[in-house]
Parts: structure tokens; C-alpha cells; sequence
């Protein structure tokens, strides 16, 4: 990506970024106070300082190693599978883990081991949120140290405010949710392996589209399904995934599946499927559904 | 204050310290149920911009040279003469938000008026003195 400091594209890939680091590290950094709070004063200013230090250089490296990692063909496909579940672990409704406020019981004793928490448990919960950036990036180191250095700072010292922000317009995880979901679908279709796919066949970009954010935000929507609708969080991206096979069939049999094209049987027949053949399916998923229900119901009584 | 459950120290590699000092982290109740708690305003704007986002992706799939050149980009996708899928591919993440943050005002005016022109039929009392109980 080209560097350009009056680009919307510039401006908009460091909102991302932000974002992203937002909703997925707004919490990292009170380890940090926790970790030094039981040391003597002088040395928690030293522990806060270096710790924070630490835990900067080793997200900064990660970035950048992701950024390069993610330019090895296969890697953004599955960077961007990896955001999906990322997204749909974000918006998941999670009430125990609220059991995060326990105790402070093992604060670190020393200034050695007070540093070296704070850096690993940075670096083992930021991976998320380095993929993340990475994928937001779109190749740029500029646009990770730039995102770095306008959201650590709010992260570090701004934790309590992102916290009471959150708290307070809890739509900005769902607005952090969506971005996710797009930048995992701009990973997927900048695949490498599959530019020339997708070139070639324009309707699968949409379907992509519609299948990663029906499978990202799915935790969303199936809060407002009625309990009779509930099947369609499993059927919706099913048939989404159906349509997805049989562009991936046609291109593999070098048959022609658009109706309007096509002028081989071959060609008809795939039509037919594509429309059709996942009917039996979505009836069998609902027969199976039904059935598995039943059965609980009746274990449930007996 | 509850005390977190003990099998959480022994699953992972880490070791012990670490493992309770990321359980100490604090996370909002409502931040963490924000698909429960969300306002209707601000689940507005997500799908809104969620929407702008797929059209963005449908504008990607049409052909230019096919749509533009022949004209049905206009009849078909063109929604003022400068609004179109075909340019909304090339839009980015500040672009689709704003564009999410105006169909959602649009929508939330829409509906105010739309409650001003036509009235929402309220029920009838549940216990009127007019009104016959049917028992089955």
C-alpha cells in the first residue's frame, strides 16, 4: 500500500488499526499495574516503564513479523479465517468471564519476573489483535508503528477510559466485530492463490462477503432470532458455503454455470444442482435438528 | 467477589503466575454481552454499515466494462447519478462508515416521521366494562 498522508485509504487503515486495538487489547495493559503493585514504590515506576517498554518492542515485532508473513501465498487466506473466529469470539456473549475480576493472589516479586510477566502475557493474549493489525495493515510497516504509537498509548494509559467507553456504547464491539469481518473478507479475496480465481469468477466475492459476516456476526443476529428461526444461523451459511462449492465445481469441471452462457448440458445440470441440490440437505440438517432435539427432551423427562 | 474456578490455572502451558494475572483482567459485564446490550441507535449504525460493507463486495462482482459501458450500471445500481455499487467498490473503511452513519440518521428520521404521519395502533384496555370474557 502506497503511503499517502491525505488518502482517505491511509487514514481509514489507521482507523482500523486503532479499532482493532481498541476492542481486542483495550484490557492488556492493566497486567501491567497488577503485576507491579505489590513491589516497593521505586521500583514499580522501573517495572511500568520497562514492562510497557517490553511489551511495545515485542507487539511492534510481531506486527511487522505478521505483516511479512502474511505476504507468503496461503497465509492471508488463513490470516483471514483465523479474523472470523476472532470476530465471532468478540461478539460471543460471555458472562463468566467476568470471573476475570478473582483475586490478585501471585503479584511478581521481583523487578526480573514482574517484567517478564507483563511482556509474555502481552505477547501471548496480543496475537488477536497482531493478526488483526496485520491484516488491516495491508502491507504496511508505516501503518503498524503508526497505529502502534497513537493506540498503545491510549491502551496503557487510557485503559479505565476505553473500558468506560465500551461500557458505555457497547456497539463499538460490534463496530469492532464488523471491522474484523471486513478485513478478514479484504484478506481472502487479496489471497494470492486466489486472485486469479476470483477474477475469473466475480459472483464469488459477494458470497464470501455474505458468508464471512453471516459466520463472524452470527452471535449477533441469532440473539434476535425467534427460537423457530434459530436453524437459519446454521442453514444461511450453509447454503452460502453450497453456492461457494459450485462456482469452486465449475471452475474445476471448465463448465459454464451461468444459465445464460452456457450451451452444454453439462452446464444445466450444474445450474440445476447449484439452485436446487441443497434443498435435500437443508431438509436432512432440519430432520437430523428436530430429531436430536426429541431425543434430549426425552432424556431430559425420563 | 467470586473466586475463579481453580481448573482455569491447570489448563494451558503457562505457568502459574501468569495464568492468574491474565484471570485479573479486567472486562466490562456489559462489553462482554454487547450483542445483548447494545442500544437500538448504535445496532442502527453496525448494520448499517454492515449493509454498506456487502454492497461495497456486490459492487466488486459487477463488471465495469459490461455494466458501465452499456448503461445498466445507471438504470440498474445507480441510486443519485453520483451514488453507485460500482464506485462503492472502491470505497474505504471511513468512506463506509460515514455512508452507514447516514443511512442510519436517514432511517431514525424516516421513522419520526413516519410515527408522526401514521399512528401506531395502541390496544384495547385489557379489562374493559364493554368487553366479554370468553372462557374456553
Amino acid at each position: 500500500m502506497d503511503i499517502d498522508f491525505t488518502s482517505g485509504a491511509f487514514w481509514s487503515a489507521l482507523l482500523a488499526i486503532v479499532l482493532i486495538d481498541l476492542v481486542l487489547a483495550g484490557d492488556n495493559a492493566l497486567i501491567i499495574g497488577l503485576v507491579a503493585r505489590n513491589l516497593p514504590k521505586n521500583t514499580q515506576r522501573k517495572v511500568i516503564m520497562w514492562g510497557t517498554f517490553g511489551a511495545i518492542a515485542v507487539r511492534a515485532v510481531m506486527a511487522i513479523l505478521v505483516v511479512y508473513i502474511l505476504a507468503v501465498p496461503g497465509f492471508m487466506l488463513a490470516g483471514g479465517l483465523a479474523l472470523i473466529w476472532i470476530a465471532r469470539k468478540l461478539l460471543t456473549p460471555d458472562p463468566e468471564r467476568d470471573a476475570g475480576h478473582a483475586v490478585a493472589s501471585a503479584p511478581a516479586a521481583t523487578f526480573a519476573g514482574a517484567v517478564r510477566t507483563i511482556v509474555v502475557a502481552d505477547a501471548v493474549m496480543g496475537i488477536d489483535n497482531v493478526l488483526g493489525i496485520g491484516g488491516a495493515a495491508q502491507g504496511s510497516v508505516v501503518l503498524i508503528v503508526f497505529g502502534l504509537i497513537i493506540s498503545v498509548p491510549i491502551i496503557v494509559w487510557g485503559s479505565h477510559l476505553v473500558i468506560r467507553l465500551v461500557d458505555r456504547f457497547p456497539s463499538v464491539i460490534l463496530l469492532g466485530g464488523t471491522v474484523l469481518a471486513w478485513t478478514a473478507y479484504t484478506m481472502i479475496v487479496r489471497e494470492p492463490l486466489l486472485v486469479a480465481w476470483f477474477e475469473a469468477h466475480p459472483a464469488g466475492k459477494p458470497l464470501v462477503a455474505i458468508l464471512v459476516f453471516a459466520i463472524s456476526l452470527a452471535p449477533w443476529y441469532t440473539e434476535r432470532l425467534p427460537e423457530a428461526s434459530k436453524p437459519l444461523v446454521a442453514l444461511l451459511p450453509g447454503i452460502l458455503a453450497w453456492m461457494l462449492c459450485i462456482e469452486v465445481a465449475g471452475s474445476y469441471l471448465r463448465v459454464q454455470i451461468d444459465y445464460l452462457l452456457t450451451s452444454e448440458t453439462g452446464g444445466y445440470a450444474l445450474e440445476a444442482i447449484r439452485w436446487l441440490g441443497w434443498l435435500p440437505l437443508a431438509a436432512l440438517y432440519l430432520w437430523v435438528r428436530e430429531r436430536i432435539a426429541l431425543s434430549a427432551r426425552r432424556a431430559a423427562r425420563s | 467477589m467470586r473466586p475463579a474456578p481453580e481448573c482455569l490455572y491447570d489448563n494451558g502451558p503457562r505457568p502459574r503466575h501468569i495464568a492468574q494475572v491474565m484471570l485479573l483482567i479486567h472486562r466490562s459485564r456489559r462489553a462482554s454481552e454487547a450483542v445483548r446490550k447494545v442500544s437500538p441507535g448504535g445496532e442502527l449504525f453496525v448494520a448499517s454499515v454492515v449493509v454498506c460493507m456487502l454492497l461495497a463486495s456486490f459492487g466488486d462482482a459487477l463488471d465495469p466494462a459490461l455494466f458501465g459501458e452499456a448503461g445498466l450500471e445507471f438504470a440498474l445500481f445507480d441510486f443519485s447519478g453520483e451514488l453507485s455499487l460500482l464506485s462503492m467498490r472502491h470505497w474505504n473503511l471511513l468512506q463506509l462508515l460515514l455512508a452507514g452513519a447516514a443511512v442510519s440518521a436517514g432511517l431514525a428520521v424516516l421513522r419520526v416521521f413516519a410515527a408522526a404521519f401514521f399512528k401506531t395502533p395502541t390496544p384495547a384496555p385489557r379489562r374493559p366494562v364493554d368487553k366479554v370474557p370468553i372462557e374456553l
